[in-house]
């Protein structure tokens, strides 16, 4: 993970910067109001209260690259796999087996001991009518919960910010990394990205009114805060996309000036409590450990683990990222567990789409169609659900799937978030029973 | 629609705006000059010209490390393969340091500043990424094509393009044979790089895939045609049938009217504004459609009303690529080389030669969220005071700036230790090396110093371009009235961070 740079030291920042000075005007408006004010808006709108102390949380993985299902989650009990891969197939004597047809693939040993725990569930066959083969399309059509065939602006996680959050803190959802993804473009508060050390400010020792005119010009004014949040609740409030470039600039930088004050607040006081693999997505979830165990008020973390489209030799690539999937939400629920909130925390991981059944001519796999998500946390409801897709009937080589996206999310909409889910997904999926 | 803009309506702003857009700034003595000679003399200028003499990166050869790779074959135990592997890796991380700082230099001192930008442009539109290429060579051969032809014909381009090894190796190309047709570069070629999403099929994919067989690189990363591993067989794409070969495929896609239109498109988009009217594109793309030169479709934008608009000015949030430039290029910060300008372009979320993915940069507003606008306003400060160096070790010189001197103070090279690219590099250093601080006397007269107003129209027009607005200037005037006079140094510094310190200044 990175540090913070050079540019003066974090106490100087501190005692100078522009949060000495606007600590005492601009946070305690979200962060002292009274319950009663806040509960009595949730009464009259689906907003959700979150305390930090006891709300659901989901943390959402992206596997990005399109995740070779077959090769994780392997139907050791088909000879059409091995047939389908003669040279990249996992052995049948090293899968580790679920249920008898399917098992995991064998460096994901430690997700297997998750699983045995009660504390991991597999969907498996996961896609969606019409799939598309293209990454970035597929990839907005899983995050922003459309149909193949329509365009949505704002991500399935934005929209439910937009109907169940209090708009005014922008710290409701945190993604680990420097590009927020298209799942949290919402109409009103759109979460924040964080790379640690960084911190909103003039930075320097200068007096009351060069902070003020900073702030001025930055759009951090009591005003501005004030009327983000008058649109709690309101769906017809200004969308983001006509925001001018100058107004959008103004906004972010409110939000990072609460949201990284806040954060570092949290950072200085907690520490992890397991032994991460060190590899990027080791370090991001185990920053997401110390924000949550801290009581920051965010519902949704977003982080992903990259290098998924292998086309080429994909052998060794493929199964170290599993093996670092494995390692890293092991350390993870460790920590949780140890820190006493494992049980309010969901992992939820998706990938734009699996991969061909058959292996390609490099010794890899091309852009497929349904894969396995996995579920894990310390109140899900273990098992392997929805039915494997069949390696006999395939659409043009791949796989047709057999559980819609969107139930799960639907799933985790209703069951583990509490919200309505039909409104935010626009349409009605039957759940599953995983929560 | 799309009418050209009238003499009268050329001013100092206009002329900044277009310095902006189809570069990266300009002194305001050069927009004087641009002012005066009007708007189609300075435009083709910006289309013709001068040479560039910037020497290629002297380090970069064809076949590079070869030994090292050997090396690694040859490893007999895992732990000196794990050795070599990583020496090579270093050797590797360090000559693509020195692309990243020759392209930047070469941006900051160009007397061509629109080729540069088109280069950016199509280097984010054909991206490829050295995260997976590696090859420094391939990667700088690359840049030199998208410079060749950058002012030329699309559809030359994109066949350079579908023989360029950097694109083969990043698209899997060079696998691709009859038998077992690859179809990465068939379906991005026709998402990302000619028609968009919707204007064709899956089996066209398939059948065009057949038709890009048979492209190598050889051991010197040079293109090579292999006819034996060549489909040579009858397709199907885009409802007409032949023995197509890769160049035919270009031909048959560039023929359909999505063509022209998603690229008009992304080019209004990339220098104009976002959603614009679908009659100015189709306008744009019928102009486009004749013959795919790419200058006379330039020409028509930057002499477009529409492209002076009030909806056109302040639009377009500037890219990491151009912060950086364009504050040495028109303020004369000192900019760093090496390892420190890769991390300082890894947090602002933007490296050259390392797109994302192959869809290149979303651009737009998503250049910025809290943690690289949290960034941007630390590095200003940074760039003014002197930017400290990720090393100890004294080698290079540091970017000069245009216009000041070359600074005899070194700059670090990369360090031996340098952390692998997919992480964040660190900018925390011990002992670390200082660039010098922004020159004061580049900006600032004696006699401005002791008048703040006039200090403070002097760094205005270098930092935003324009003519004052009244509002910002008034609370920047503001700023400078709580200092002592005359300015000192760092009064003058605290002021040009200020001015970077702005949503103002994020945009163009």
């Amino acid at each position: 993970m990175s540090q913070e740079p050079d540019l003066l030291t974090r106490r100087h920042f501190l005692r100078t910067s522009i949060l000495g000075a606007a600590l005492s005007w601009t946070v305690p408006i979200f962060v002292e109001r009274t319950f009663s004010l806040l509960n009595a808006e949730a009464a009259e709108t689906t907003t959700q209260i979150a305390t930090g102390k006891d709300h659901p949380i989901l943390v959402v993985l992206q596997l990005a690259g399109g995740n070779d299902g077959l090769n994780a989650l392997v139907p050791f009990a088909d000879d059409l796999y091995y047939r389908a891969r003669p040279t990249i197939n996992i052995p049948r004597d090293k899968v580790l087996s679920l249920d008898g047809y399917v098992g995991f693939n064998p460096r994901m040993a430690p997700l297997k001991n998750l699983f045995d725990q009660g504390k991991l569930a597999v969907i498996q066959g996961v896609g969606y009518p019409n799939p598309n083969r293209s990454h970035f399309r597929s990839t907005e059509i899983w995050q922003t919960a459309s149909d193949a065939d329509k365009y949505v602006k704002t991500g399935w996680i934005g929209r439910y910010f937009d109907n169940c959050c209090n708009g005014e803190d922008p710290t409701v959802g945190v993604t680990i990394g420097s590009q927020l993804p298209q799942t949290f473009t919402a109409e009103k508060s759109t979460g924040i990205a964080m790379t640690p050390g960084g911190r909103l400010g003039f930075g320097k020792e200068a007096d009351a009114s060069e902070q003020q005119i900073f702030n001025e010009l930055n759009g951090i004014t009591q005003d501005h805060d004030l009327s983000g949040g008058a649109s709690i609740g309101s769906l017809d409030g200004p969308s983001e996309p006509k925001l001018s470039a100058i107004e959008y600039l103004q906004r972010t930088a409110l939000d990072a000036q609460v949201g990284t004050d806040k954060i570092g607040a949290i950072l200085k006081r907690t520490k992890p409590e397991a032994v991460y693999p060190k590899t990027p997505l080791g370090n991001e979830l185990s920053l997401i450990a110390r924000l949550i165990s801290g009581g920051l008020s965010t519902r949704v973390y977003y982080t992903s683990q990259g290098g998924y489209d292998t086309h080429n030799a994909q052998e060794n690539s493929h199964n170290n990222l599993l093996g670092q999937l494995a390692d890293a939400l092991s350390a993870f629920s460790t920590d949780l567990t140890s820190k006493g909130i494992w049980d309010r925390v969901l992992v939820m991981t998706f990938s734009e789409f699996g991969r061909r059944v058959a292996e390609n001519a490099s010794k890899g796999t091309d852009h497929g169609t349904a894969a396995p998500m996995f579920i894990c946390g310390g109140n899900v409801k273990p098992g392997l659900y929805g039915n494997h897709p069949s390696l006999s009937t395939l659409d043009q080589g791949d796989l047709i799937h057999t559980v819609d996206f969107r139930a799960v999310y639907s799933t985790v909409l209703n069951r583990w978030m509490k919200a309505p889910a039909s409104k935010i997904l626009g349409q009605d999926f039957s759940a599953l029973s995983f929560v | 629609m799309l009418s050209q803009l009238s003499k009268e309506k050329w001013t100092y702003d206009t002329a900044a705006h277009l310095a902006a857009r189809a570069g990266f700034g300009e002194s305001p003595s050069r927009l004087e000059q641009w002012t005066q000679q009007g708007m189609e003399a300075t435009i083709q200028q910006l289309l013709h010209p001068d040479n560039d003499t910037t020497p290629p990166p002297s380090s970069i050869v064809p076949d590079q490390f070869a030994e090292l790779r050997e090396q690694v074959r040859d490893a007999t135990s895992p732990d000196e393969k794990m050795q070599v592997r990583r020496a090579l890796r270093q050797a590797t991380n360090q000559q693509l340091y020195d692309l990243i700082s020759w392209w930047t230099r070469r941006m900051l001192t160009t007397p061509a500043p629109l080729v540069e930008k088109m280069t950016l442009f199509w280097h984010g539109h054909f991206a490829t990424s050295a995260l997976k290429v590696r090859s420094p060579y391939k990667l700088w051969r690359q840049n030199e094509t998208f410079r060749h032809h950058v002012l030329g014909n699309f559809a030359t381009l994109t066949k350079a393009i579908s023989r360029d090894p950097a694109m083969m190796v990043y698209l899997d190309l060079q696998t691709s044979r009859s038998q077992h047709p690859n179809e990465n570069f068939a379906r991005e070629l026709m998402e990302l790089f000619t028609l968009g999403e919707g204007n064709y099929s899956e089996p066209d994919i398939k059948e065009s895939a057949r038709a890009f067989t048979g492209y190598r690189i050889d051991r010197f990363e040079q293109f090579r045609f292999v006819r034996n591993q060549f489909d040579g067989g009858t397709k199907t794409f885009l409802k007409q049938t032949g023995n197509w070969n890769g160049d035919q495929i270009i031909d048959i896609i560039l023929s359909q009217p999505a063509a022209a239109k998603f690229i008009s498109n992304k080019l209004w988009k990339f220098f104009a504004y976002e959603d614009a009217d679908s009659r100015l594109i189709d306008k744009l793309a019928g102009l486009f459609r004749q013959n795919y030169e790419i200058r006379p479709l330039l020409e028509t934008i930057f002499s477009s009303e529409e492209f002076y608009s009030q909806r056109a000015r302040d639009a377009i949030v500037k890219c990491p690529v151009q912060y950086v430039v364009e504050s040495g290029r028109t303020l004369g910060v000192n900019l760093p080389g090496g390892r420190t300008l890769f991390a300082v372009y890894q947090r602002l979320g933007q490296v050259p030669f390392y797109p994302p993915n192959v869809k290149g940069w979303d651009g737009g507003k998503s250049w910025i969220n809290t943690a690289t606008l949290t960034f941007r306003y630390q590095l200003a400060r940074q760039l003014v005071l002197g930017i400290r160096l990720a090393n100890e070790q004294p080698a290079k010189a540091p970017l000069p700036s245009p216009s000041a001197q070359p600074s005899p103070l070194a700059e670090a090279s990369p360090s031996a230790q340098a952390a692998p690219m997919t992480q964040t590099a660190s900018l925390r250093v011990r002992n670390a090396v200082r660039l010098p601080a922004l020159q004061v006397d580049q900006l600032v007269t004696e006699e401005d110093r002791k008048d703040p107003e006039a200090a403070v129209r002097k760094i205005y027009a270098r930092a935003f371009q324009t003519t004052p607005d009244p509002q910002l200037f008034d609370r920047i005037l503001d700023v400078a009235k709580l200092k002592p006079l005359p300015l000192a140094d760092d009064a003058i510094r605290d002021l040009v961070a200020f001015m970077m310190m702005t949503p103002n200044y994020q945009v163009c």
